[in-house]
């Protein structure tokens, strides 16, 4: 592995977005900064700026209202660069499912390298998402 | 100016930026710690250099990549100066240059975020910058001497002459680092901000500059420290690294504050100080 | 005799220009009049100074039916002032006039008497020699100026009658009248002058009639009064203590002589009212309201200048007296004052007023500091910064005629929008605020000049630091709003003299920064030298080695030049798969000139400027700074008699 591809695994930044979900799934996320499991472990901070991510984690099921968003923040985003689609509303729209105002998930709308499933999704299976997001990138 | 003073200057700009990356790492890890938690790698600052220079580059405007460089350039400048054992003000004054650009870079694009934190890193030159040039004030005054090289001719420690001075300078450090209670324009990592401050346009190999070039202003301000006790030397270097610990240590026990008190406290306590220490200085002598 | 001839040419032929100009003439036939003009003032101001500092200082002895000549014009004057006073029913105004005469009539008709002045009136020595050339050379790209601006801006006012001819009286006129006074030996030619300056002053500010243009003149006429019977009174004093009225003799008595401050402190006292110090500034911000050349003439070359000009001529005869630590302390002051004030300004011409005023501040603040090196800081700051506030008020003017504005925040990505006067205007502004330039040299210089002395200096050291930092503020965030990139076709029309004189000037700014060292050699040390300081540099490889510190200008110009330039030269702009909207949390719309807002609507994006007035307004601060600055003035006065 080179210098480079090294780097990028051993450095990934985050975005977090919600679609408008419960929010469970997002508290489980921010569960992974705190001392307990200490994410920042693996180089992994949550930086709050498109521009400096490369991994945009979502949750919720996409609604009317975030779809745009969501596509605005994924164009920002420079390459290369991973989606992450967190909880049951995010991969498939879960509890969501078939309502009048959510588009079910977000792959409807971006392409999402890695999806972890759970309602709400449990901080370490956020963590083995992201490590499986990183294998890919290792890979790519 | 000698050849030794040549090969000085050029291993200083080749040893600043490991030097200073590995302070960061010791930062991060040290802030871990005192969070209970494991924290990174001590290489960590590297991996995310070079991820960033990694990057494709997504820019908004081209004056954000024109100031990026000019910032990491204008730093070298002031950076070699120092170590060339040039004048202090007219590196403070360079400095300022390297501050300003990086606040051009984030005026450059139409955001704003990126503007809010641009006004904002001004009004954190406006706080420091006077503290810095009264400390140079107040070196000359104890050494007759502005320039580095004068100053290290200067048998004596200068601590013991200039305590107030140096408490002074702690704080224009703690804005210099970016350290809580005054990192007003834009917080270093996992601290709350509004968006990512002045940095918030700059992305990929452009930000990847900039922590360049904090590296070099890094050990710049901690070799300014060290001055305060250049003979010998590795006493001035232990208290740079004291003074570096303490920051961390300030910057996990302090929250962020408003920009007033920011300007208050450096005008007030930070001047008043320094001012203090040039008094009693010449009345005792 | 070529001396006397060169004197001649540069006090009387601006004026003789100025009234063969009242003469009905086209905008054709006055370039054909004043180009020439212009160009002839500039090269005898250079053959005056280079005579002067090879052959030393010329000294011109008029006859004596000159004296009465200058009695009753200065009456005449006088007269003229009180005229308007009670005109405009300003009584501060004719009670100040009436002041300064019963003043000039003490002291030309009782103590001088009849008897016959042996004074020479004219003595030119190398301050002389580069006032005059900052005067002349500087002056007259302001006269090519407004050569193409006033039109435009009668075309934009609609008068049915041009009021050009006055116009350039005053404007052409100032310049030889200022010469006169930087020529003048004589305290009471001084003075003839001195109220000359005032009443091109005052009519070059009501210039557009106004009630505001004519309220503010009023102000600065009645504040130059005061001046002026200080003036009197203090060019009365030292004439009982030295018995004459030539300021080579005042200097010449000056240190030895405690019962001679007073008489200084009332001169520095006069400079200070001309130099608009606080509390006096009001009169030099109320002057944006006439046309912009006349606010580049006042603030640049002329005008403002001579008082700092009569602060440092008689600063060797207060030199290691209290006065000169007050002086410095006053100085100071308004420099950290006026500095702090600009921070909170958004009208551009505002924030070039207090920039001027503060640097006069610091100009002054060097002459109290009174070593070697503080006074090269001066002389260096009154080159530096006329050319530079010359060409940025140029560039402002040009930038109120293409936008329609002379705010701040209109002026947003002028850079992109008139790119040429944007990219002028900040290097210009760069020139005002950074290092390896001129003004900021001068300012290295006064740091460190009263850095080392200690005592009271400390706290003059104080304020220059800390009036450096507001400096810094001010100036970058300006930068910043021209910087930043718009969208848009740029749209720039361009005039040429008014174009050439600006760009000129910045580039002048900038040659002049890097050649810093060769004008010192040849220009201020001399003049320097022939006011009885020593050569405070080493100028060892054309840097400048002082005894405690060191600045390499050539060096730190390829270093920062380097360092600013190779960037903006050689990184391309994104290619268009690289650009990317700025951020707006992800509620863009069509990239990033609209954001959706409430109910889904887009929202124009605007992006403003911050000013800060909480903590730096304006009218919550200048109360306050005013009586410091009142203060400041009493315990001079209070210090100097003890």
């Amino acid at each position: 592995m080179g210098l480079l591809t090294r780097s990028r695994v051993k450095s990934p930044w985050i975005l977090h977005y919600c679609t408008g979900g419960c929010n469970g799934c997002d508290i489980e996320i921010l569960a992974c900064l705190t001392p307990l499991y200490d994410v920042e472990r693996f180089g992994i901070l949550n930086i709050g700026n498109p521009k400096h991510a490369d991994l945009l984690i979502v949750t919720g099921p996409v609604n009317w209202k975030s779809e745009q968003v969501l596509k605005n923040l994924y164009e920002q985003m420079p390459e290369p660069k991973l989606v992450m689609a967190v909880g049951a509303c995010a991969c498939s729209g879960g509890v969501f499912h078939n309502c009048y105002n959510t588009l079910g998930g977000i792959d409807k709308v971006i392409p999402v390298d890695i999806y972890v499933r759970g309602c709400a999704a449990r901080p370490e299976a956020i963590i083995d998402g992201v490590v499986g997001a990183l294998n890919k990138l290792a890979e790519s | 100016m000698t050849v030794t003073d040549v090969l000085v200057a050029v291993a200083a700009l080749i040893a600043a930026p490991p030097a200073g990356g590995f302070l960061v790492g010791v930062d991060r890890k040290i802030t871990a710690r005192l969070q209970g938690r494991m924290g990174p790698p001590l290489t960590q600052p590297f991996y995310d250099f070079f991820k960033l220079l990694s990057k494709t580059r997504v820019v908004a405007a081209r004056g954000n990549m024109v100031w990026a460089w000019s910032y990491l350039l204008l730093t070298m400048t002031a950076f070699t100066l120092f170590f060339l054992g040039q004048d202090l003000v007219v590196i403070f004054l360079i400095l300022a240059f390297a501050g300003a650009a990086l606040a051009y870079g984030a005026f450059s694009v139409r955001s704003p975020y990126s503007h809010f934190g641009a006004q904002r890193e001004l009004i954190q030159m406006l706080s420091y910058e006077p503290i810095l040039l009264l400390t140079a004030a107040a070196v000359a005054l104890q050494t007759g001497k502005f320039t580095v090289s004068g100053v290290l001719t200067w048998d004596e420690p200068l601590l013991p002459a200039l305590p107030l001075a140096f408490a002074a300078l702690l704080i224009a450090l703690g804005i210099k680092m970016r350290k809580s209670p005054f990192d007003i324009a834009a917080s270093e990592h996992a601290h709350q901000e509004l968006v990512r401050g002045v940095y918030t346009e700059y992305s990929g190999r452009y930000l990847a500059l900039i922590h360049l070039a904090h590296w070099y202003e890094l050990v710049l301000i901690l070799a300014f420290v060290a001055l305060f006790w250049a003979q010998p030397l590795w006493i001035g270097a232990l208290a740079a690294l004291a003074v570096f610990l303490l920051e961390l240590f300030i910057d996990n026990l302090a929250a962020r504050l408003r920009w007033s008190w920011m300007v208050a406290v450096c005008w007030g306590l930070g001047i008043g100080f320094i001012l203090l220490n040039m008094v009693l200085l010449q009345w005792l002598a | 005799m070529t001396g006397e001839i060169l004197i001649g040419v540069l006090v009387l032929l601006p004026v003789a220009a100025g009234l063969l100009g009242l003469i009905p003439m086209g905008v054709p036939a006055r370039r054909a009049l004043l180009i020439p003009v212009s160009l002839v003032l500039a090269a005898a101001s250079v053959w005056l100074t280079v005579t002067a500092a090879a052959s030393g200082p010329l000294t011109v002895t008029l006859p004596a039916q000159w004296e009465s000549v200058l009695t009753v014009l200065d009456f005449l004057l006088l007269a003229y002032f009180i005229h308007a006073g009670l005109g405009a029913r300003h009584s501060l105004v004719v009670l100040l006039s009436l002041a300064a005469a019963a003043g000039l009539a003490v002291l030309k008709f009782a103590w001088l008497g009849g008897h016959v002045s042996v004074e020479p009136a004219f003595h030119v020595d190398m301050l002389s020699g580069l006032m005059c050339l900052v005067i002349s050379i500087v002056g007259s790209l302001i006269v090519l100026y407004a050569l193409d601006y006033m039109p435009r801006h009668e075309a934009h006012l609609h008068l049915d009658k041009s009021r050009q001819p006055q116009f350039f009286l005053y404007l052409v006129g100032f310049l030889g009248v200022m010469n006169g006074l930087v020529f003048a030996d004589s305290l009471l030619w001084l003075y003839f002058f001195w109220e000359l300056t005032t009443l091109c002053c005052f009519q070059l500010i009501r210039h557009d009639l106004t009630d505001e243009a004519k309220q503010n003149a009023l102000r600065a006429l009645w504040m130059n009064l005061l001046g002026a019977v200080a003036l009197v009174t203090g060019t009365g004093l030292a004439y009982q203590l030295v018995g004459s009225v030539s300021l080579q003799e005042l200097i010449g008595a000056g240190t030895a002589a405690p019962a001679l401050l007073p008489a200084l402190a009332l001169l520095c006292f006069t400079g200070f009212t001309k130099a608009a110090q606080v509390p006096f500034q009001s009169w030099l911000l109320g002057a944006m309201v006439a046309p912009t050349p006349v606010s580049a003439l006042l603030h640049s070359s002329t005008m403002v200048k001579a008082g700092v000009y009569l602060v440092l001529r008689l600063a060797p005869a207060y030199a290691g007296t209290t006065l000169s630590v007050m002086v410095a302390l006053f100085g100071g002051l308004v420099f950290v004052v006026t500095s702090i004030l600009a921070v909170s300004q958004p009208v551009s011409k505002r924030v070039l007023a207090y920039s001027t005023v503060a640097n006069l501040g610091l100009i002054i603040c060097c002459a109290g500091i009174n070593t070697d090196l503080a006074m090269a800081a001066a002389l260096a700051l009154i080159v530096f910064h006329a050319v530079s506030k010359g060409a940025l008020f140029m560039a402002v003017g040009m930038a109120e005629q293409q936008i329609g504005s002379r705010d701040i925040e209109d002026m947003e990505g002028l850079g992109f929008r008139t790119p040429l006067l944007a990219s002028a205007m900040v290097v210009g502004m760069f020139s005002m605020l950074f290092l390896p330039f001129g003004v900021a040299f001068s300012k290295w210089a006064a740091i460190e000049a009263a850095g080392t002395e200690g005592g009271w200096f400390i706290a003059v050291t104080a304020f220059l630091a800390v009036g450096s930092a507001a400096t810094l503020v001010f100036w970058a965030k300006w930068i910043g709003r021209l910087t930043t990139q718009v969208k848009g076709e740029a749209r720039e029309e361009k005039p040429f003299f008014a174009y050439a004189g600006t760009i000129g000037l910045v580039g002048t700014a900038v040659g002049l920064s890097i050649l810093i060292a060769p004008l010192m050699q040849w220009l201020i040390l001399p003049a320097q030298a022939g006011m009885g300081y020593g050569r405070p540099f080493d100028l060892t490889g054309w840097n400048l080695f002082t005894a405690v510190g060191s600045f390499t200008p050539w060096a730190l110009f390829i270093a920062v030049g380097l360092a600013v330039l190779l960037p903006a030269l050689l990184v391309k702009g994104p290619a268009g798969t690289e650009t990317a909207p700025a951020y707006l949390c992800g509620v863009n719309v069509d990239g990033d000139r609209r954001f959706r807002s409430v109910a889904d609507s887009p929202v124009p994006l605007a992006v403003g400027g911050t000013y800060w007035t909480t903590l730096f307004g304006e009218q919550k601060l200048t109360p306050v700074f005013n009586w410091a600055a009142l203060v400041c003035l009493g315990a001079l006065f209070v210090g100097v008699i003890v």
